[in-house]
């Protein structure tokens, strides 16, 4: 039996990576333009949080901390869309904040827009009180007294002014927590210095690349629930029945994962070539 | 000056850790007001931090400018981009938006220019990931085999199109998540977490010096 040339091989092994790029540029835009709507199943621990959220009553407190920065925007914000719609459609009172400075912008965005269309007024149904500095301490300090840690709002507003905090004097009073995180600090620091201490529930989202570490918190009922990347988005874009960007891109995330794994396959299958004919 | 250098840092050291690893298991309000106060004066350190990383890194980018280092260019490109953003945010107030919810200047560069960069940088992370997969994945030694098998089982798992095709392939990624991560993670992070546990008490104890500066007394 004969091998296939040595040259075609070992040109294959070391191919062009411009050809690489280009078959996953490929993979990306074909998709995103000729969409195929395949199911998405719905994971257990995405399908957890959305569960605990219909599970709050009418007025419940809900907080979202948006710890991610415009790098993590294409996977966390449609998970940030999702879950404040949710949290609207159920009329709970819902606190947006941010423990990453490069993220403020985007975290006070997506809450005035959710709220515009789910006809939800600043103040009154919801309160962004944006960001400060310190990371964990901004969680200590909220678990001890959020009046101090946040004395206006991210507009200015004093916080004891905005019916939306009414009652709401440390983090014993919130009733479910959710941090979107891209890394330090997040889902970790939430837990470590926020739910262990003051004993609220806390889930979490996160990109598809932390979301393997989180498994162990997952697992020991650290965190009840966690949205892993753009695929935790569409489950729960699925799940509230608002289809958004994160299932348009579930697509074009199939077809790359395709393209990695054939590559991957093609790779080796030339590698056990060459080392044959290396060997014989 | 080896007091103020040496000793001081190290009594307050010693007292703070004892004071607050203490203060964790006294739920008195004394000891809840104590934590309190602690915690914004750290949220005011925060605040100081970011002026030192401000000093650091102009200092290190005017290094570069005036020794003609490798890349300066982009140097000089950092300091008029910081500028602009310094300038814009006075002008704006620090408000991406006004009243009228049109955004401002800073509100502008910081939706049109920095998060479609930040953006791009990540989503570069695609095309030389799959450059890298097709050069490094390869089975040389059974070890890498597994990694190997286990990279394809989550990739082929974790999409719409591998639970197509393959009904079993999310419940084989989830129980690979679930049961064989997992396990290894909290392994890990146990190790970690006795690791920093024993590194702090070094630290409030005065055995690990280092955070001081300065090498040996």
């Amino acid at each position: 039996m004969s091998y296939s040339s040595p040259s075609i091989v070992s040109k294959m092994l070391t191919i062009d990576r411009r050809f690489i790029f280009l078959l996953i540029a490929l993979a990306v835009l074909i998709p995103l333009l000729k969409p195929i709507n395949l199911p998405i199943d719905i994971s257990p621990e995405v399908k957890s949080i959305y569960d605990h959220i219909e599970s709050l009553p009418e007025g419940a407190v809900f907080l979202i901390s948006m710890d991610f920065d415009p790098a993590s925007k294409p996977e966390v914000y449609p998970q940030a869309i999702s879950l404040l719609r949710h949290a609207f459609q159920k009329n709970l009172k819902v606190i947006g904040m941010t423990l990453i400075v490069t993220g403020t912008g985007m975290a006070e965005e997506v809450m005035a827009s959710v709220a515009k269309d789910m006809g939800k007024v600043n103040g009154e149904d919801y309160a962004f009180l944006g960001w400060r500095p310190g990371a964990s301490a901004v969680i200590l300090s909220m678990g001890q007294d959020m009046i101090s840690t946040f004395p206006q709002d991210h507009y200015g507003r004093t916080i004891t002014e905005l019916p939306v905090m009414h009652n709401i004097k440390t983090l014993r009073d919130i009733d479910y927590a959710v941090s979107l995180a891209a890394g330090f600090p997040g889902i970790d620091e939430w837990y470590i210095y926020g739910k262990d201490k003051y004993q609220f529930e806390l889930g979490g989202g996160s990109t598809a690349v932390m979301a393997p570490g989180l498994y162990p918190r997952l697992r020991a009922g650290q965190i009840n629930g966690l949205i892993g990347g753009l695929r935790g988005a569409a489950e729960y874009e699925k799940l509230i029945d608002h289809s958004g960007k994160a299932v348009a891109g579930m697509d074009a995330q199939s077809a790359t994962h395709f393209v990695i794994i054939i590559l991957i396959v093609l790779c080796n299958i030339f590698y056990a070539i060459s080392r044959r004919q290396k060997d014989g | 000056m080896v007091f103020l250098k040496r000793h001081l840092p190290l009594a307050i050291t010693f007292f703070m850790g004892v004071v607050f690893a203490m203060q964790y298991y006294v739920p008195h309000p004394a000891s809840e007001a104590l934590l309190r106060d602690a915690s914004n004066w750290m949220i005011i350190i925060g605040g100081f931090a970011l002026i030192l990383g401000l000093v650091s890194l102009i200092q290190l980018h005017t290094n570069r400018i005036q020794k003609h280092m490798a890349g300066w260019g982009y140097s000089v490109i950092l300091f008029i981009s910081m500028l602009a953003m310094i300038i814009a945010g006075i002008w704006a107030s620090g408000e991406n938006i006004d009243s009228t919810r049109t955004l401002t200047g800073y509100g502008w560069a910081y939706s049109y220019a920095m998060v479609p960069l930040q953006g791009t940088m990540f989503s570069l992370l695609a095309f030389f990931v799959a450059s890298a997969a097709y050069r490094a994945f390869r089975a040389r030694t059974r070890e890498a085999s597994l990694l190997l098998i286990a990279a394809i089982l989550m990739m082929w798992g974790r999409v719409p199109l591998g639970e197509y095709l393959w009904e079993f392939s999310g419940d084989i990624a989830q129980w690979i998540l679930n049961v064989i991560n997992s396990s290894v993670r909290r392994a890990i992070l146990i190790g970690i977490s006795l690791g920093v546990v024993a590194l702090s008490i070094k630290i409030i104890f005065g055995i690990e010096r280092t955070y001081l500066g300065g090498g040996k007394e």
